[in-house]
């Protein structure tokens, strides 16, 4: 009979658990009226949590420790970092608004792309605030910014870094790496088996079939001006035939494809293909750091031209403690944040702060930056960069290429 | 003494929060498969989504796909699982014992066997560096591709890696009960090891075993986890496509998504259904014996 | 005896030896191929997960608690019909009982993107209560199949003698049902424990982040390259099922030899 007893008070603890309530501080004001001084004072000693993509160990760590760490000594802000994709979370946000939630559960989050265009478009997002930024406005150049994707942000989401897509050979495999889609393509026919993109719609495997796409139809400046239907079905079949002409001899012989570039990377770590692909350029200086990569690897870009984007952070309708994020975005924006985010030990990140309006010390603090062997240097990334696709593309080329490259029987 | 009433009012803890949650949840699924209830209008008529699946070839071949997957994995855990589970039991007492490291694959979650799948038999994987180092293979692309390689073997892998602990722990508690003297009975009257265990405990574990084969099969159909971990591009399985569809891809896509999951929630009903009637006569009739 | 042994090795082999692997990649993130063990042994995972054990140790406590809550709700609600399920007949039981069995077979999303909606607009998501619910429904069938396998496998004459033998109902419930039903309780309890206990989506759907999950934690490590960090943290995360099962494994033992009850 007492065993029962026990099991019952063990019972009704944790049933009483049931009622811990989850709500945060903090009315509904107008943010957006306020002086950011009061933002900033009403935003002290509470919790924010933002919603990013959690696969990157370093990532994780930066955001943690010096985002963190920052918030909490400046304004007394614990920041709760909730690992989540950027789809799924657009998707609770959406269910979220359906129902009539006024108050959520997330104040910031990491988003761009189509995924940004989604939440626009259903009215999900807060703003516009990156006008009341300090920062913004002091040391970032807004016509950078003002389209993710070919949509318009008109300040619903701020900047607070920029990424940009680089290839990875091992120097102790492979002399010189094939650096133009055409000598990629040679290289793999000689090689077959030893390379292999992820699957689209994974946001690197997407972003390697549009790099593609400008360097078999002929540039980039020709999709810049908002989705032509026509010009798209026209060009689109050079490169449906040029991801064909490939897949014979791709890994697996193109039958599967890794679903990520997580996966990607490590079949390029365990020698199972020699080339790797990724959009964050400081990657492999980071994996060597790590120990996951020998340190005989190098990045190298495609000379047809290598996309970069903007990474945002945006805020949602019923975002809890709004005041909360508009300070962390502001913070991300300092040149102290954006720094030691581009040191490799920390992310290898680059800044989105426009260097013609930093004073002397602050870009000699950015040019102090050691890269490392493995990383390419700011000039050899910007001679190649080109700006993103709009979105309508990008959303006809996943779903055209489902149908015309993985489905295609030879 | 047990009018409709009463059993009615016995059996709601059960049906009460199975009417408000489970149904509700699935009814505002198929509303959502026919384009109502949608955050943006939705342009198309009532049945347009099912129109599309059912026109493309791509749906048959993943339907076919997750079924021939589902099958050969419940098939095989519920196979090894009861002979495992049979053959442990009879091990003298002492090395019984043994038997709980069995339980590791069921504590381990399905994406955490997919993982050890992966590290054992990807190409780069565990098993062909033994290979390697045996001298059987040169290097990692004379390893099959068991993984990755269009027949699901992967999936199957890592589901029967999952299911086997699970049948055997059903089947294991059944053979608690069982009653030894039953075969040495059978023994002392002639019967040899395999007719003992056709005939004699087979019988009594068949519930169970019904039981479980139902559950893994429907489960493995359309669970999420392993499949998104190792799953091939094409054919890929059904609930992979439901998560492009519904999560990757742009909101038109929903309705497709959810008439996916309407599909496959009507053939799960009707197979449980005719499963059951089945398996009640394979029941009756050995309960004669 | 042989054969015995042969089946031992079979068994470790085939249970065990991936652990170990594991345990070895933990220690060793640039484990290359076709090394049979690791070249290099590196800490790294180790201090990374290590400088994470606040929010480790909460994740790890959170899923404990309410998967432990999740298999209390399932007990409850399946006990009753499982009596009436094995023991009665009525018209339209085969139906019934198939359909019981519903929301295993289903996948989780069929309708937990439904019930998130129900949920939102009752108050109930992002919240404890909310993924107890889910969870709940999602697993029930694995108690209410087990109970009605154990109600089936003692019949209804134990509880006919007790009561002839003058017991009371709690008496009989406590003193004869229970105990005769607890193999298939504690099958049930763990089949439900561990499912809850390593359920990703549900969890994080219905718990959008405010309700810490360990799986939730883990999945996007095992998600990416750092397969060293995974490693770590799966080993990290048997810890809790496997200290869970042991002790219930050893109080079961003490438990059914007090009552008479070793085969």
């Amino acid at each position: 009979m007492k065993k029962n007893a026990m099991v019952l008070l063990f019972a009704a603890v944790l049933l009483s658990f049931l009622f811990l309530a989850g709500g945060k501080g903090g009315e509904e004001t107008d943010w957006l009226a306020l002086d950011f001084v009061e933002i900033e004072d009403a935003a002290r000693s509470t919790t924010i949590s933002w919603y990013m993509w959690g696969g990157s160990a370093v990532i994780n760590e930066w955001v943690d420790s010096y985002v963190g760490g920052e918030l909490k000594r400046r304004y007394a802000i614990t920041l709760d970092r909730v690992p989540m994709d950027a789809s799924i979370f657009v998707n609770k946000l959406l269910t979220e608004k359906q129902a009539g939630k006024e108050r959520g559960t997330m104040d910031l989050l990491w988003i761009n792309g189509e995924n940004f265009k989604n939440a626009m478009e259903a009215g999900l997002l807060f703003g516009p605030f990156s006008e009341k930024l300090p920062n913004f406005l002091r040391y970032v150049d807004e016509d950078t910014v003002a389209y993710d994707f070919g949509y318009p942000t008109r300040g619903y989401e701020a900047p607070y870094g920029r990424a940009q897509f680089v290839f990875e050979y091992d120097r102790a495999r492979m002399e010189e790496p094939p650096d133009t889609f055409k000598k990629l393509l040679d290289w793999v026919e000689k090689n077959p088996g030893r390379f292999i993109y992820p699957q689209p719609p994974d946001f690197t495997g997407s972003a390697f079939i549009r790099q593609a796409l400008y360097a078999v139809t002929g540039g980039h400046e020709q999709y810049m001006h908002g989705f032509d239907q026509s010009l798209f079905e026209l060009n689109v079949v050079r490169l449906w035939d040029y991801l064909n002409r490939m897949k014979p001899y791709l890994w697996q012989e193109g039958k599967s494809y890794p679903k990520d570039v997580a996966t990607l990377d490590t079949l390029f770590a365990r020698g199972e293909v020699d080339l790797n692909m990724t959009y964050h350029q400081a990657h492999a200086q980071n994996s060597i750091l790590s120990g996951l990569y020998p340190d005989t690897v190098r990045s190298f870009v495609m000379k047809d031209g290598s996309i970069y984007n903007t990474h945002f952070v945006a805020i949602p309708f019923n975002a809890p403690n709004k005041a909360g994020a508009l300070v962390t975005a502001n913070l991300l924006l300092s040149v102290e944040a954006q720094a030691f985010k581009n040191d490799p030990e920390n992310w290898g990140d680059f800044t989105v702060l426009d260097m013609g309006r930093l004073s002397e010390e602050e870009r000699a603090v950015f040019e102090s930056i050691v890269l490392g062997e493995a990383v390419l240097g700011l000039d050899v990334l910007s001679k190649y960069a080109v700006a993103e696709i709009p979105s309508p593309y990008l959303e006809a080329l996943e779903a055209g290429w489902e149908e015309e490259v993985l489905r295609k029987q030879p | 003494m047990t009018s409709r009433s009463v059993i009615l009012l016995k059996l709601s803890p059960l049906l009460v929060p199975f009417t408000v949650i489970f149904t509700t949840g699935v009814f505002l699924t198929i509303l959502q498969s026919l384009g109502l209830f949608m955050p943006i209008p939705f342009e198309g008529r009532l049945f347009s989504s099912y129109a599309a699946l059912f026109r493309g070839s791509w749906f048959y071949v993943n339907l076919g796909f997750s079924l021939y997957c589902a099958f050969v994995s419940a098939v095989l855990s519920v196979v090894l699982g009861t002979f495992l589970s049979y053959v442990i039991w009879r091990l003298p007492p002492g090395m019984q014992k043994l038997s709980v490291v069995s339980k590791v694959p069921l504590i381990l979650p399905h994406i955490a066997v997919a993982f050890i799948v992966l590290m054992f038999f990807a190409r780069t994987g565990y098993v062909s560096s033994v290979l390697n180092h045996l001298g059987m293979i040169e290097s990692s692309s004379d390893f099959p591709a068991i993984l990755f390689g269009g027949n699901g073997l992967g999936i199957i892998l890592a589901y029967v890696y999952k299911e086997t602990p699970f049948v055997m722990l059903l089947v294991t508690f059944m053979l608690k009960k069982y009653d030894h003297r039953q075969i040495e009975t059978a023994r002392m009257l002639g019967a040899t090891k395999r007719t003992t265990f056709f005939r004699i405990v087979l019988p009594f574990l068949l519930p169970v075993i019904n039981t479980s084969f139902i559950i893994l099969f429907l489960y493995s159909f359309g669970a999420f986890d392993i499949p998104f971990m190792i799953g091939e591009s094409h054919p890929s399985m059904l609930s992979i496509q439901v998560y492009n569809l519904y999560f990757k891809r742009d909101l038109i896509n929903r309705p497709q998504a959810m008439a996916i999951l309407v599909v496959m929630f009507a053939f799960s009903l009707v197979f449980i259904y005719l499963y059951s009637r089945i398996a009640q006569r394979i029941d009756i009739r050995f309960r004669k014996i | 005896m042989t054969k015995n042994i042969v089946l031992s090795i079979l068994l470790i082999a085939l249970f065990v030896f991936p652990l170990v692997v594991l345990f070895f990649y933990a220690l060793s993130p640039g484990w290359r191929y076709p090394d049979l063990w690791p070249t290099a042994l590196r800490l790294d995972s180790l201090r990374y997960v290590a400088s994470q054990r606040a929010k480790l140790s909460l994740s790890l406590l959170s899923s404990f608690q309410y998967s432990l809550i999740t298999v209390l709700c399932t007990f409850c609600m399946c006990l009753l019909p499982a009596s009436v399920f094995a023991r009665v007949e009525f018209r339209g039981k085969r139906i019934l009982e198939s359909l019981a069995l519903a929301p295993a077979l289903v996948p989780a999303i069929t309708f937990s993107v439904g019930i998130h909606y129900f949920f939102i607009k009752i108050g109930a998501a992002d919240r404890l209560i909310g993924i107890v619910a889910v969870l709940t429904i999602f697993s029930y069938p694995y108690m209410l199949r087990s109970l009605v396998a154990g109600f089936l496998a003692y019949g209804a004459e134990y509880d006919l003698c007790a009561r002839n033998l003058g017991a009371s109902l709690l008496m009989r419930v406590f003193r004869v049902d229970i105990p005769l039903l607890l193999p298939s309780i504690v099958a049930g309890s763990t089949v439900v424990f561990l499912v809850a206990f390593s359920e990703y989506f549900l969890v994080f759907l219905i718990g959008g982040g405010t309700v810490p999950s360990y799986t939730g934690y883990l999945f996007p490590f095992l998600n990416s390259s750092e397969r060293s960090i995974a490693s770590l943290l799966t080993i990290i995360f048997m810890v809790i099922p496997i200290s869970l099962f042991f002790t219930i494994d050893r109080v079961l033992e003490h438990a059914y030899h007090r009552w008479g009850m070793t085969t």
